[in-house]
């Protein structure tokens, strides 16, 4: 390999965030709570705790990639969490009846971000922020305010329970003689899924172009609106299939839930090094954003740092793990 | 003008026996409740029990307010119910210095006023009303103490291994819980071998027990400071099949939840934070009807075990 090869081997962004990723497992290395981090099942809790999120950042990556942002991907969480719950706990719907209904909403959430943004040039941020509240609005709507769960309320104040659906053991539920939770198998297949989109499809190349030059592209024929529609529509899907993993592993729809999953999800897709500028970036970066994040709350966790310091710590170890990317690319 | 003072003075007597006689509008008194946080299932709760307990009486009306866990919406809210010059207000304010102010505005306009959950500063309300933090900690810690002295390996000799799930240690309510348990556990031979802050949530609490399993071997009880936590404990413990090694122990004691888990056999027990909707409804028919109250109520809570949940569970001693 030549020197100029190497070089760009080692300014490519897959690297730099493979870098971060290292330096976040070294500090995990090095505060091991007692050889706790050397364990699989730690690094199977971790892969489990960052799928929801990692699910999110898939959406959200594709939405950056395309030059937008979407805020409402939390709220849909909740908005989907209930009404998988209810449909199937409540309503005693068969699981892919539910599915479909629960899917078929997360999507049209997203379409309706997509519309706003594509057609009626309504900005990112202002349309998906509006989302964000509207479909969190919608979610306690739908439960009433209230979790939805196995037990029943009548308006007497009396319960009847209902059995958990065989679909919820089978989400929360591990594979592989207990080594792979199947939610972390549901964000992998969502990652293979947007790289398909990305690399694979024409509709791919055409999200690099609308966020990398919106105007330019439009002028050489890139269907801009449609592009921006699908990139929303699949960030509702995903966070919808997001909502439904979240509800199997909590057995209820909190109509809460996935409050501020959004920046998570944008800090995924971030550290990873897509940039919020669109047009550049990848899937491959956003997994190993999530992975960063997800072994650096495992690290603060498993060695039960106090709150405040974790905060300070998550801050300063995201700041030092972007800039460690920057002095490479440099 | 001077003349008018009179008038107006005469007004006011005319007025004032009248508003303790009946209502202000038409034939049925209107309450204005403003909660802090709709976004709490345990405050969801709270307007429940004040709707259910209302019900019962045709002729009061509650008007709900929701302040989304916002300081300035819910003083306005409440500004709101004093200009609508309601009958009586209800108040379960979210902190307690910025929502002073208009809580004493009602009370000096003649609106009685009872004060929900937490405090407001000074005594310008009619009532408060509720429960000890710290005292049903206290009965978590002698409950967990008693059920861990118990154990085997605590009768030959060892030291029982406790994990607690704190609620949002910036909060009162968690800083309560978590020295009402202390404080049981003084000179006991149990240690907390692990403890991390939730912020009150499930998936947290989840994350954080996972954590407590793969460093600790042994846990013998977890202490949640809410059940949602305790029972997400149980969902990290059960994935790694150890759920059947612990006591898992929660509070809030709601219906729909809380309860429900005891009656699962999920948690051994959970110790009830009661809302105070239904003793605010009552408060709110006595003073309605000219009676006087006590400034102060503090509530009883019950708690729940499976030996006990189907029959309302137990009064704290």
């Amino acid at each position: 390999m030549k020197a100029g090869s190497v070089r760009r081997w080692l300014a490519a962004p897959s690297f730099r965030a493979l870098l971060a990723l290292a330096f976040v497992v070294a500090i995990g290395c090095a505060f091991n709570a007692d050889g706790a981090f050397f364990r699989w099942g730690t690094h199977r809790d971790m892969l489990r705790q960052v799928s929801v999120y990692g699910i999110l950042g898939c959406g959200m990556t594709l939405v950056i990639i395309s030059g937008g942002i979407d805020l409402s991907v939390g709220s849909v969480v909740g908005l989907c969490a209930v009404l998988f719950a209810r449909q199937t706990l409540h309503e005693g719907q068969a699981a892919p009846a539910a599915l479909a209904v629960v899917l078929g909403a997360g999507t049209a959430i997203g379409l309706l971000s997509g519309a706003l943004v594509a057609r009626f040039r309504v900005q990112a941020f202002v349309a998906t922020l509006a989302m964000m509240v509207f479909a969190r609005g919608l979610a306690k709507w739908v439960s009433g305010g209230q979790k939805i769960s196995q037990a029943i309320q009548h308006p007497d104040g009396t319960f009847t329970y209902v059995d958990l659906p065989a679909v919820f053991q089978r989400l929360d539920h591990r594979i592989l003689g207990g080594n792979l939770s199947v939610v972390t198998l549901v964000f992998l297949g969502c990652v293979l899924l947007s790289w398909v989109v990305l690399e694979k499809l024409r509709y791919g190349r055409y999200l690099y172009a609308t966020g990398g030059n919106e105007e330019a592209a439009r002028l050489s024929g890139v269907p801009v609106a449609r592009a921006k529609l699908l990139a929303y529509g699949l960030s509702g899907l995903f966070a919808a299939v997001a909502g439904v993993c979240q509800a199997a592993q909590e057995q209820q729809g909190d109509p809460e839930a996935g409050s501020t999953y959004e920046l998570t999800a944008i800090a995924i897709a971030v550290i990873g090094g897509n940039t919020l500028s669109g047009g550049r970036g990848g899937i491959g970066l956003t997994l190993l954003g999530a992975l960063t994040i997800g072994y650096l709350e495992k690290v603060l966790s498993i060695n039960a740092v106090g709150e405040s310091s974790r905060l300070m710590l998550t801050g300063a170890i995201i700041i030092a793990a972007v800039l460690l990317q920057r002095r490479k690319a440099g | 003008m001077h003349k008018a003072i009179p008038a107006a003075l005469l007004l006011g007597a005319l007025i004032l026996p009248a508003a303790a006689a009946g209502p202000k509008h038409g034939d049925k008194w209107i309450i204005g409740m403003s909660q802090c946080n709709l976004g709490e299932p345990w405050r969801v709760q709270m307007n429940a029990d004040i709707r259910r307990a209302a019900e019962a009486h045709p002729g009061l009306e509650v008007v709900f307010k929701d302040a989304q866990n916002d300081t300035l919406r819910q003083r306005s809210q409440i500004e709101e119910f004093i200009d609508a010059d309601v009958d009586l207000l209800v108040v379960s304010p979210k902190e307690a210095a910025p929502l002073t102010p208009p809580v004493a505005a009602a009370y000096r306009r003649g609106i009685p006023v009872i004060v929900l959950d937490r405090k407001v500063l000074g005594d310008e309300f009619t009532q408060f009303i509720g429960a000890d933090n710290q005292r049903i900690g206290r009965a978590a810690g002698e409950w967990a103490v008693r059920r861990l002295l118990s154990l085997p390996q605590v009768r030959a000799g060892g030291r029982a291994r406790i994990v607690e799930l704190t609620g949002l240690m910036t909060s009162t309510p968690g800083q309560d819980r978590l020295a009402g348990f202390h404080a049981a556990l003084r000179g006991q031979p149990v240690d907390i071998i692990f403890s991390a802050d939730t912020q009150w949530l499930e998936p947290r609490a989840r994350e954080e027990m996972e954590s407590a399993l793969a460093v600790n071997p042994r846990i013998d009880l977890v202490y949640a400071h809410n059940d949602p936590a305790a029972h997400g404990a149980y969902l990290a413990a059960k994935a790694a099949e150890r759920e059947k090694d612990i006591i898992f122990v929660g509070i809030d004691g709601l219906p729909q939840e809380g309860q429900v888990y005891v009656r699962q056999g999920l948690l051994a027990a959970s110790f009830e934070y009661p809302t105070g909707g239904r003793e605010a409804v009552e408060t709110a028919l006595r003073i309605l009807h000219g009676e006087s109250v006590p400034k102060r109520v503090t509530l009883n809570s019950r708690f729940f075990t499976m030996e006990n949940v189907g029959g309302g569970g137990e009064w704290l001693p």
